[in-house]
């Protein structure tokens, strides 16, 4: 088994928001809370859920983009949140992000060759000579033509947008790379042409991702393995495609089943779950998920289900497995 | 003579020149402001006569052809003393617009960008500075400092810094969030990098709309602190104090009050096109070429 | 009004032609599209972005912007009327009366400073000539017919107040006001979570049911078509390229762009083994290929695809199934 490339503990991140219109009194929104994972080298890794579940808040978290409240986030044995202004430049070399919306990921007023050599000029990384040939290479990997650098974003489609952003994340040679549903806003068949991109990128430089998406289709075609997310909390966490054709949290098999598949005959069996994602703001007691749940019992309203690893990467938080003293994993 | 910042952004300059083809009324308004700018700076060549020049025998004398705008009170040549009386002008209002800009618009990106409390005291600052009218703001500055060139350029940035720190700070807010600026921070970009790199060159379109307005508003506080007299003292020629010569002397000449108004009135006239002009065209369009 | 095989129809498309201005010339936007909408059929409009489909909707509601843009040719029926050759006035009769449309994003499409129950009422008193406190009284039902919880109370909530899934429940209850034979839905669950989009997806189908009413579903997801739709015309480019009953479709995508198409989808439902996505790019509309618009990309290419626009064809086998193919569907009757 390889290392650990990166590794997530205890994340945790809240926001205060004050509601009402003017004044009003505060609330806190937990973000985030309690998140852990771990990712090896050249390895995808998913994190799904719908909106407000906090992935895209991990994402940045993990990179600092986002300051966490807590939590441990080790790059390489190295803390990442530990590092002073210094080691955190270095860290930031090694670990990218890769944006949703093409159309806001580039800046208007810079040319693509400018976009491109910027952060290698920053970091020293060679004369310009260097960093045009530099640029050039980059273009090539991904799939744009050389004279693209003089030219500025407006030009491009948004599919062609997306790999100068892809190419962006790129120049500095991280190893890991946070992919925020990096696909979600381009049109089908400019989907599947970026899936390959992206894993042929993987394969060629070995790079590791934290995929985030909503849409489970493209999760199970990019990732290994995923760990799925309601309210801030991961509660189920496998290998793909074993969590996804026999998922254990409900939530899970609920996600799965309304995910739309191309298939008419799968229409009968699409699950229909009732009521709304709870409000942030005020969560469910218990399990957030109660409300919502078909298999909801009286310890589910009271007491949020502790984690349990069920082996071969398996882990799940809900009442229906409870940790088993004896070490028997229920199947 | 257009006031264009330093911008290693040849982009934004032809942006607007193809901006200003298209729009009529902006290309009429850039024209007479750059022939206003060429007068003034080739005034020394330009004039038929020098300007301080006096000549009793030709005192309140009408148009001639030796004369064409006429003589004021003390016999100078009104067409010599439009044409210097432009460089005080073009000069004052150039220089205060400039500082304001840069110092406005680096105040304005500042707040903008680091946001909080740091923000909402410096925005109060500017609310102080704006709550003072132009003209009240030259009166306290000329009564307390004196009547130079220098203390005239001082009262006019003063009044315009706050409205440049605004127009600065509001596509600040909403650019500071938009992906290319976390991408930046992701690759290891310092805050200043990022501000003036990422941000300024998306918010000079704006910046660049209000010059041309405030062009015109410097000049008009010029002309009216000169008017009252407490702008460059005479007998150095200043629109303003053409004005307050005629002025004295309406009955007389009124052709000495004309003059110097009817070119305040052009070259503002010209700036509010080209602003508006500038405005009307820039951004969506822009970006859509 | 009723089609060959003898079902009423609620809305009959012709020949629909939409154009755009651009730098001064016309370019065709929809160019001759052609269905029969059934009573009670859910007809899905999929594909991509710029292939036509939303304009399609608008060309049909008469909500063309002007400026820009005009339907050139075609007539769309309903009920034996032509709605293309009817005014603007006559139009705002229609509208939310006959035929009701349901946007993407009900954040814009729902005015946020007025309450809900207001924006019911208002499509009823607007079509129909009840009174305001009739028409109050209906909003309420159709609200609690959509499964808003706690109608009663959260009737005289504003729009920020719902979700996302609920604001798209008001849409289709406003949509429903005034007992529409047709819904032209664009893309209504597209901004909405997967499991809100199952529900309302659920929702829709019932009313549907219940109501006998005919659907036009635009979307750009498969998917969502497997799930709804009984028919489905696949558009590209401005065409209809393929145009059959949902099983059909997915059991013998005939088209190579449709083919290409599921070939290029990541399913959760199985492993996808290798995606094949599609080469190259829909060309932009100011520069369309004489020709089989889609022949750029197919692997099926022939010369004579570059040469002439093929017609939609039934195949050979099947009627009820077509395909706008020289390769796959001559014109009609060539052997299989």
């Amino acid at each position: 088994m390889s290392g650990v490339l990166l590794d997530v503990q205890g994340l945790s991140k809240s926001f205060t928001v004050r509601r009402g219109f003017m004044g009003g009194a505060l609330a806190t929104v937990h973000a985030l809370n309690g998140v852990s994972f771990s990712i090896g080298p050249g390895e995808a890794f998913g994190l799904v859920g719908e909106s407000g579940c906090g992935k895209s808040t991990a994402g940045r978290a993990i990179l600092r983009l986002i300051e966490a409240d807590s939590g441990t986030v080790l790059f390489k044995g190295e803390s990442v949140f530990a590092a002073d202004t210094g080691a955190l430049r270095r860290l930031r070399r090694q670990m990218q992000i890769v944006f949703q919306d093409p159309y806001s990921s580039l800046n208007p007023r810079r040319t693509i060759n400018q976009t491109l050599s910027e952060p290698m000029r920053v970091h020293g990384m060679g004369s310009s000579t260097e960093i045009r040939e530099a640029v050039h290479a980059v273009l090539g990997e991904v799939g744009m033509p050389s004279d693209a650098a003089g030219k500025y974003p407006h030009e491009f489609s948004g599919g062609q947008r997306q790999r100068i952003g892809i190419a962006r994340a790129l120049v500095l040679q991280p190893e890991l790379v946070v992919a925020d549903e990096p696909v979600s806003a381009l049109d089908v068949s400019i989907q599947a042409q970026i899936l390959v991109l992206l894993r042929n990128l993987q394969q060629k430089r070995n790079l590791s991702f934290v995929f985030i998406s909503h849409d489970l289709g493209v999760v199970r075609h990019f990732c290994r393995s995923v760990a799925v997310m309601y309210l801030g909390r991961i509660v189920e966490r496998g290998p793909i495609p074993g969590i996804f054709d026999e998922p254990l949290h409900p939530y899970t098999r609920a996600l799965r089943n309304a995910s739309p598949v191309p298939d008419p005959a799968a229409k009968v069996t699409m699950a229909k779950l009732e009521g709304e994602v709870a409000s942030a703001l005020a969560p469910p007691s218990g399990c957030h998920f109660h409300p919502r749940c078909p298999h909801a019992t009286e310890i589910c309203r009271q007491v949020y289900p502790p984690w349990t690893e069920l082996g071969s990467g398996r882990g799940v938080a809900c009442h229906l497995y409870p940790p088993e003293p004896t070490g028997a994993a229920p199947s | 003579m257009t006031v264009a910042p330093a911008t290693r952004e040849t982009g934004a300059l032809a942006r607007f020149g193809t901006a200003l083809r298209r729009h009529k009324m902006a290309s009429l308004g850039g024209g007479i402001v750059v022939l206003a700018a060429l007068s003034a700076i080739f005034a020394p060549w330009l004039s038929p006569h020098d300007p301080l020049e006096q000549d009793v025998l030709l005192r309140l004398a009408g148009p001639s052809a030796d004369f064409p705008l006429g003589n004021d009170s003390f016999g100078r040549d009104i067409l010599s003393r439009i044409l210097w009386g432009g460089r005080v002008s073009l000069y004052v209002s150039t220089a205060s617009v400039l500082i304001a800009i840069v110092l406005g618009g680096a105040i304005g990106i500042l707040a903008g960008y680091v946001g909080g409390l740091f923000d909402r005291i410096v925005m109060a600052a500017m609310d102080v500075l704006l709550s003072f009218p132009t003209l009240v703001m030259g009166l306290l500055v000329v009564a307390m400092l004196g009547p130079t060139v220098g203390n005239l350029i001082l009262a006019i940035t003063l009044t315009a810094v706050a409205p440049f720190a605004r127009i600065a700070r509001a596509p600040t807010l909403t650019i500071k969030e938009r992906d290319f600026i976390e991408a930046g921070r992701a690759l290891g970009f310092s805050n200043l990098r990022i501000m003036i790199v990422h941000i300024l060159p998306n918010v000079i379109d704006e910046i660049l709309v209000m010059a041309s307005l405030w062009l015109a508003t410097a000049i008009r506080t010029e002309a009216s602190l000169s008017f009252i007299g407490l702008g460059v003292r005479p007998p150095t020629a200043t629109w303003g104090g053409m004005i307050r010569e005629g002025f004295e002397n309406i009955l007389d000449q009124p052709l000495l009050a004309i003059f110097p108004s009817i070119a305040i009135l052009v070259v503002m006239f010209g700036l509010n096109m080209l602003g508006d002009g500038l405005r009307d065209t820039s951004d969506p369009r822009l970006r859509h070429e | 009004m009723s089609d060959a095989s003898g079902r009423e129809l609620a809305l009959d498309v012709r020949g629909l032609t939409t154009e755009f201005r651009i730098n001064g010339r016309w370019y065709p936007a929809v160019r001759d599209v052609s269905f029969a909408l059934k009573r009670n059929e859910t007809l899905a409009l999929v594909g991509e972005s710029g292939c036509g489909k939303s304009i399609t909707a608008l060309s049909i509601m008469g909500l063309v912007p002007k400026a820009n843009g005009r339907v050139a040719a075609g007539q769309v029926l309903l009920d034996g009327r032509n709605l293309l050759a009817l005014s603007e006035q006559q139009m705002e009769k229609i509208r939310g009366g006959a035929i009701a449309m349901i946007f993407q994003e009900p954040m814009t499409s729902l005015n946020p400073v007025l309450p809900i129950g207001f924006q019911v009422a208002e499509a009823l008193r607007y079509h129909t000539d009840l009174s305001e406190s009739e028409a109050k009284a209906r909003a309420l039902e159709l609200l609690q017919h959509v499964k808003i919880p706690s109608a009663a109370r959260r009737i005289t909530d504003y729009p920020h107040q719902f979700s996302g899934g609920m604001r798209q429940r008001v849409m289709i209850a406003i949509a429903l006001a005034c007992n529409p034979r047709v819904i032209l839905a664009d893309e209504p669950t597209t901004a909405l979570d997967v499991t809100i989009q199952a529900q309302v997806l659920a929702l829709l189908a019932e009313l549907k049911a219940e109501t006998g009413l005919a659907m036009i579903f635009i979307t750009h997801n498969l998917g969502v078509v497997a799930s709804i739709a009984d028919r489905v015309a696949v558009m590209y480019a401005g065409d209809i390229v393929e145009l059959a009953e949902v099983g059909e479709l997915f059991r013998r995508p005939t088209h190579p762009y449709t083919e290409a198409l599921l070939a290029s989808i990541p399913r959760v439902d199985r492993d996808a083994g290798d995606l094949k996505p599609i080469p190259g790019q829909v060309p932009p509309i100011t520069a369309m290929p004489a020709g089989c618009r889609y022949a750029d990309r197919c692997p099926l290419r022939e010369p004579r695809c570059t040469q002439e626009s093929p017609p939609l064809s039934p195949l050979a086998d099947s009627a009820e199934h077509f395909a706008r193919c020289w390769v796959r569907a001559g014109t009609g009757g060539s052997a299989a």
